[in-house]
């Protein structure tokens, strides 16, 4: 048995021998396109850019829009003088935000008890750089109003002060970006890889009618099956390696946990994902339409990676369906042993549910392959 | 160019499509379903963020700083613990997203007016959860603090009722509440429609696979024919997607929709333009369908979902990137999305984006169009 699958494992490799172009694209490409979004996208939002309409021109607004400057996540723009100017600036998206200082603004500063307004405008149609820009008017006009306090009161500013918290990150102590975006991008990446590599096996034997071929060889389905896997798994596991390389090296991300559990459960989740994968290749008529149902569950199942949002601020329903998706606890597994350092005990939840659905997933995909097969 | 040429070979891919009417179903439904999933899970605001406390000062005020800081619905008390080495367990298995360590001397040092410092420990591997946690904590300290301060200035005889002399009034235009899902719709629309039309570089690969396309290069039709024959039934199908999909955004989502829905249409009309041309110069690259789906993944797809300002800024990207977003079609038909569903602007303002995308789409054309002769020759 052990031979018949080695020379089916041949045949496939035969076959990726002339088309090269496959392999070397999804193993080399994917790293180096991880090198490249993680480099792109690892660093905290800056440069929003933002427009001042100083009517006061005194020392004190000046103080302020030097403050906004310090903040190092705005880049300003040349002062305007009007709101047209803002609204047309505004509706073209050249800028995130804009403040105005209003006539009066040092002078209501000056005085004990008076209350000068400060407007400040986010551009909605990016709400994510708005709510950045949000915090950083917030953090600078907080400091600027407990200064003025303080003078006013003629107090010591060591005595009376608001509140200053520290804070600390833990498993992220100089918060670094890349240690958010870099998994989350990796299990994406692996995904799509072993997804596409295993919805190709059998949708392409079956568009070039080549399937019968292979049926009508001395192969067991089981074999075949087996003798598909190989490969697919193989470059999945490169990758992933590779990938992880990359994370760890170049975006110093830390290992905290045992590398070897890691790959163990690698190993488990790319057999999980090959499981989805052949399922879909026996599906699909051709290889066009493994190629849609790929992207389709490949970008469903991205959700649940928590790259943009928190699994646990989805609606219910969504909350629910994360808990079938593998790449929802494989990325709760990954993320645990690289930052947490988390031990099996840890991650046990994550690693029983991926095993379960790993079983669920893979003795339907192989009860249906084989039925197909057969 | 003969419009009858065209016309065949319109009409064989069609009856192509049609005869794998699978395909078909999946290059039309797939947008649909893809949008609909991805902004119902990314577009709840976050809430119920777990928590823990660690009360070192148990006083009368720490007690009520506690009740304070978890009376909404955007921060939950998980637990008060009674140590350190709890929290840690707790943040490894994920049981909580951050931790507030009251020091002793907490409700002294407030009651003085001499300020006071709060330990916030978050998870730093949920970057959202963490971050929004650091925030609703924050204000809701400073809130209480002021509470307190405001009293104090009372019994002291300063006329004050806040600490906070200046009145900072945020407002956002074109989605007051931030909502992320106002601008995350119209921003998706790029990956959405513009991964059904790569499957153009299949089309392509699939007739050099099957070695059809000597066929096809014998008989009297022309590349340039053939190209875009194969081009505008995705254009079509695309079409169809872009009338569905605000139809979706406005009334399943509740997006608002203030631009002109014409010229919509026609932008989109545009992109799809664009993204085919990339998908056919994949096309005319790749031998096989599996080499051109992967090519595209990697070079169109990956790229549009990260660099084309959708979940990062443009503006905050490094130099070479933000060159790179520059030749995605996605990059411009993100701020044409946006900008038509939200401050509903028009030509006026947009010709840019229409400009570049009219450059992206005819020099991919003319690339495979000139590398296809080449590649056959």
């Amino acid at each position: 048995m052990i031979r018949r699958i080695l020379s089916l494992v041949k045949k496939e490799f035969i076959h990726l021998k002339n088309d090269w172009w496959l392999p070397v694209f999804m193993i080399f490409g994917g790293a180096l396109e991880l090198l490249m979004i993680g480099w792109a996208t690892s660093r905290p939002i800056s440069n929003l850019p933002l427009m001042i309409w100083d009517q006061d021109k005194t020392a004190a607004s000046r103080n302020l829009v030097i403050s906004l400057d310090n903040t190092d996540i705005f880049d300003l723009l040349d002062p305007v003088e009007s709101m047209t100017s803002i609204e047309d600036s505004m509706d073209r998206g050249d800028i995130n935000a804009a403040v105005i200082i209003p006539q009066g603004y040092s002078e209501e500063l000056s005085v004990p008890g008076g209350e000068p307004v400060i407007q400040a405008i986010l551009n909605g149609a990016e709400s994510i750089p708005a709510r950045e820009a949000q915090r950083a008017f917030e953090g600078v006009i907080r400091d600027i109003g407990e200064k003025t306090t303080i003078k006013h009161l003629g107090l010591n500013p060591d005595e009376l002060s608001g509140f200053d918290f520290s804070l600390r990150v833990w498993f992220n102590e100089a918060l670094s970006e890349a240690y958010f975006t870099t998994p989350a991008e990796l299990g994406l990446m692996l995904e799509f890889t072993i997804l596409l590599f295993a919805a190709l096996t059998f949708s392409r034997e079956r568009e070039f009618g080549t399937l019968e071929q292979l049926l009508v060889m001395p192969f067991t389905s089981l074999e075949i099956i087996i003798g598909k896997s190989i490969p697919v798994i193989l470059v999945g596991m490169i990758d992933f390696s590779l990938m992880l390389g990359m994370v760890h090296f170049a975006f110093k991300v830390p290992i905290r946990g045992s590398l070897p559990l890691l790959f163990l459960l690698a190993f488990i989740y790319t057999i999980v994902e090959l499981g989805k994968g052949m399922a879909i290749s026996i599906f699909s008529k051709s290889q066009h339409q493994a190629f849609l149902l790929v992207f389709m569950i490949g970008m469903i199942d991205f959700m649940f990676t928590g790259y943009a949002a928190p699994v646990e601020s989805m609606p219910q329903i969504i909350q629910y369906l994360a808990n079938i998706i593998p790449a929802h606890h494989w990325l709760d597994i990954l993320r645990g042993i690289l930052l947490k350092g988390s031990g099996l005990m840890d991650i046990l939840p994550s690693v029983i549910a991926l095993l379960i659905l790993g079983l669920i997933i893979v003795y339907f995909s192989f009860r249906y392959i084989r039925r197909a097969l057969d | 160019m003969s419009f009858r040429h065209l016309w065949a070979v319109i009409r064989k891919e069609i009856q192509h499509i049609l005869r794998d009417r699978g395909t078909f179903i999946l290059v039309l439904i797939t947008p649909t379903i893809v949008l609909l999933m991805m902004t119902y899970a990314l577009s709840a605001d976050i809430q119920h963020v777990p928590i823990a406390l660690l009360d070192y000062d148990q006083s009368a005020t720490s007690r009520s700083y506690i009740q304070h800081i978890t009376a909404g619905d955007d921060l939950d008390l998980y637990i008060i613990v009674g140590s350190i080495e709890e929290i840690e367990e707790l943040l490894t298995r994920g049981k909580i997203k951050a931790a507030v360590i009251i020091d002793p001397g907490f409700s002294e040092d407030l009651l003085a007016m001499r300020g006071f410092s709060l330990q916030i420990i978050i998870d730093g591997t949920e970057p959202e959860s963490g971050g929004f946690a650091v925030d609703h904590i924050g204000w809701r300290t400073e809130a209480f603090a002021n509470q307190i301060l405001a009293s104090q200035f009372q019994t002291r005889g300063f006329a004050l009722d806040s600490i906070q002399p200046i009145d900072l009034r945020i407002r956002a235009w074109y989605n007051p509440n931030l909502k992320p899902r106002v601008d995350l719709v119209p921003g998706l629309l790029s990956i959405v429609l513009g991964f059904p039309a790569l499957s153009v570089a299949l089309t392509l690969a699939r007739e050099h696979e099957h070695s059809t396309m000597e066929q096809l290069l014998v008989s009297p039709i022309t590349r340039i024919e053939l190209l875009l024959g194969k081009m505008i039934p995705y254009i079509i199908t695309g079409l169809i997607n872009v009338i569905i999909i605000p139809l979706l955004a406005i009334v399943w989502f509740q997006v608002p929709f203030n631009g002109s829905f014409l010229l919509f249409f026609a932008l989109s009309a545009l992109f799809l333009f664009a993204e085919l041309s990339m998908g056919m110069t994949i096309g005319v690259f790749m031998r096989s369908q599996s080499a051109a789906l992967a090519a595209s993944l990697l070079i169109v797809m990956f790229p549009g979902f990260f660099l084309t300002g959708i979940f990062f800024p443009i503006a905050s990207l490094p130099e070479m990137a933000r060159m790179e977003s520059l030749f995605l079609p996605g990059t411009h038909y993100a701020i044409i999305t946006r900008g038509v569903f939200l401050p509903g602007i028009g030509m006026d303002i947009l010709w840019p984006s229409a400009i570049m995308l009219t450059v992206i789409g005819l020099s991919f054309t003319g690339i495979a169009t000139l590398f296809f002769k080449k590649k056959l020759a």
